[in-house]
């Protein structure tokens, strides 16, 4: 492998690091190729799973591989496989040239890779194997013996289902990439851009929420207690881990494509102070008309509509900075992919505005339309954000040009499409059962109903996967160091243009 | 481990003479490191905006609290979420004030032109 920037000399200018000593290439790429290889797995259970609910079960009859694991396969690698090895890699970047100073450790940095692959690793296995095993007379015999939850598998948590022995040494992990990077972000003097100020908060947030949606509803509280923790831990994943990360990113790499600051620095702490004070209370949304009291919900509905004013400062914060820049948009794919999953994101957060009032959720709580939520956010959003990050920095890493620009357009048209079809169908099937369900018929009815919307998934969810299979092709071809496709005919393969 | 500074302005002034200024700053009417008066209306009104609605809600989770000590129907369990919020916003509160009184705040629009600068120095010394 050739590094872009392995090739260059010192750097020159005194007291000043050279980007070499700061950043380890070698691991954010293998970051990157974790994320994609656990991508790729959660993509095609995610069509297994499809598949399932138009009665066509590829693995029908084989237990290990029901319906029921393969979709916390598809979550459990989207979260933690997919999107937090791909954030790590990126902060691997980013964090060392904010603030001159390189991470705490290069020998933790790789621990800290390798632990995560196992962790990651032992979830799909626990979530396969677990439910099985555990019904083995000798495992239950010694979970009484040593008086441990009997779910060897899955723990039985909405996107808690790590497995309850894993959860120690994935705090374990959070805290050392807290202290990793914390590090040389306290080094760093004078006011904080404010990529700085979100990573921070992210490292602080993803360990509490962590521990606080895997550990107290297992072993403190019980019951409809227990439900609202666990409506704060899956809006605070969300909101305290992905999103903060998100957005610090963006901040970071939208002027640098851009070439101009954020509009405004003042409004981007606005908003980061906002996130800080209003996020943490909203996720009993989540359980609008459960036994939760009233008053709880009303709170939650409330600092919910308080987070779309948020919402609103960044989104005005980066049109303000694309300004008369527009045409970057057309030209610039990485730039491309960000504003795309802007717009998702300011879709997403419409749609919360309407769905957090009571009115709403009586017609779609449980629905498709939720799921059709999920999928615009983590795919439409933050794995757009991603997918457009590591097309600036692969050709960067690799030090040559992608291989095909045309490659690279097929995987931004493919996914963007295609989500945005799977969106369109699942919200509308959303309300179809939602009517079904409201007119009394029987369960069956909004089953079958539902049929022509699950088909249409299945169509929307090959074309994501096709997009990934191009970008996939590109990377191979790019780091084997085959000549540009494009260059013969004179057009250019740099997706940076 | 090579301990590294943080360029000074002088520093990163140190351009080459081909490479362009960033945009910051250089549009009609935008001090070098201030904001224009647009951006410091938008940025208030947006503050007030989301101040407001902040301020009731954190009144509105204290009003609960009382609510559970006064045995409002079910209250007991609300503890934990409300507990947990308390918490998490009296650390942010905390976080806040260090901010202020170390100067986080003073030259707001700061951070966006060093962090611009410093990134063309790292890239400079790339290409070369
Ligand atoms: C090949 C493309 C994909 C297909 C066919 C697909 C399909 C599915 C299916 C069938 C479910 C279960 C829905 C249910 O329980 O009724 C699901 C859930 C989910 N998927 Fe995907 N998926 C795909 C890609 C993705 C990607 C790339 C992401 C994230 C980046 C993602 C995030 C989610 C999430 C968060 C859920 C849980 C939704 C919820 O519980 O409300 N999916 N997906």
């Amino acid at each position: 492998m050739t590094s872009g920037s392995q090739a260059t000399p010192a750097a020159t200018v005194p007291d000043h690091p050279a980007h070499e000593d700061l950043v380890d290439e070698k691991i954010i790429l293998c970051y990157y190729v974790a994320a994609l290889t656990f991508l790729t797995v959660s993509m095609l259970a995610g069509l297994l799973v499809a598949l399932q609910l138009v009665h066509w079960n590829v693995l029908r009859g084989i237990e290990l591989l029901s319906p029921g694991r393969w979709r916390m396969i598809h979550t459990n690698a989207i979260a933690y496989g997919f999107l937090a090895n791909a954030f790590l890699g990126t902060l691997h970047w980013v964090v060392p040239r904010l603030t001159f100073h390189k991470v705490l450790s290069k020998p933790l940095s790789w621990f800290i890779f390798v632990t995560w692959q196992v962790i990651v690793g032992l979830t799909a296995l626990g979530i396969i194997l677990g439910p099985t095993f555990q019904d083995q007379p000798w495992l239950l015999e010694l979970a009484k013996q040593w008086r441990l939850p009997m779910n060897l598998g899955a723990q039985g948590l909405e996107w808690g289902e790590t497995p309850f022995w894993i959860d120690p040494v994935a705090l374990l992990g959070l805290l050392l990439v807290a202290v990793n990077f914390m590090v040389p972000i306290g080094k760093s003097k004078g006011p904080m851009y404010v990529t700085l100020w979100y990573f921070m908060a992210a490292f602080v947030w993803t360990f509490l929420t962590y521990a606080m949606g895997n550990l107290l509803p297992e072993y403190v509280v019980a019951g409809t207690s227990a439900g609202a923790i666990g409506g704060l831990f899956i809006h605070d994943l969300v909101g305290l881990f992905v999103t903060p990360l998100g957005w610090g990113l963006m901040y970071y790499f939208v002027p640098i494509l851009l070439k101009r600051p954020i509009w405004s620095h003042g409004l981007s702490l606005v908003g980061f102070w906002g996130l800080a004070f209003f996020y943490p209370l909203q996720g009993i949304h989540h359980f609008l008309y459960t036994p939760i009291p009233m008053f709880l919900q009303y709170g939650a509905v409330i600092s919910t509509i308080a987070v779309e004013l948020v919402v609103a400062t960044v989104v005005i914060n980066f049109f303000g900075t694309l300004g008369k820049k527009g045409s970057e948009f057309f030209t610039n794919l990485p730039i491309r992919y960000f504003y795309t999953g802007m717009v998702f994101y300011f879709i997403t957060c419409f749609q919360c505005a309407l769905q957090v009032t009571l009115t709403f959720q009586k017609l779609i709580h449980f629905t498709d339309w939720v799921v059709g939520h999920a999928h615009l956010v983590m795919f439409g959003v933050f794995s757009l954000w991603l997918f457009g990050i590591m097309t600036y920095l692969f050709p960067r890493l690799l030090g040559r040009p992608w291989y095909s620009r045309t490659l690279c357009e097929y995987h931004y048209w493919l996914s963007s499409v295609s989500l945005f079809v799977m969106f369109l169908d699942l919200t509308l099937a959303g309300v179809f059962q939602g009517w079904y369900w409201a007119s009394l018929q029987p369960w069956d009815a909004s089953t079958d109903g539902s049929q022509p919307f699950w088909i249409t998934r299945v169509f929307a969810g090959l074309g994501m996967f096709a997009g990934l299979l191009c970008f996939l092709a590109n990377l191979w071809m790019t780091w084997r160091g085959a000549e540009a496709a494009e260059r013969s005919s004179g057009r250019v393969a740099a997706a940076t243009a | 481990m090579t301990e590294f500074t943080k360029p000074t302005p002088a520093m990163a002034s140190a351009r080459t003479a081909n490479e362009p200024l960033p945009e910051a700053g250089r549009s009609a009417g935008t001090p070098h490191l201030g904001m224009t008066s647009r951006q410091a209306w938008v940025t208030m009104a947006l503050a007030v905006l989301i101040l407001i609605p902040s301020m009731y809600g954190f009144v509105g989770k204290f009003v609960e609290f009382v609510h559970i000590y006064r045995g409002a129907s079910g209250g007991e369990f609300a503890i934990a979420p409300i507990l947990n919020y308390l918490l998490a916003s009296a650390g942010f509160f905390c976080m806040l004030l260090w901010a202020a009184w170390n100067g986080m705040f003073r030259d707001v629009e700061r951070p966006k032109v060093e962090f611009l600068e410093n990134e063309r120095l790292l890239d400079r010394d790339v290409r070369t």
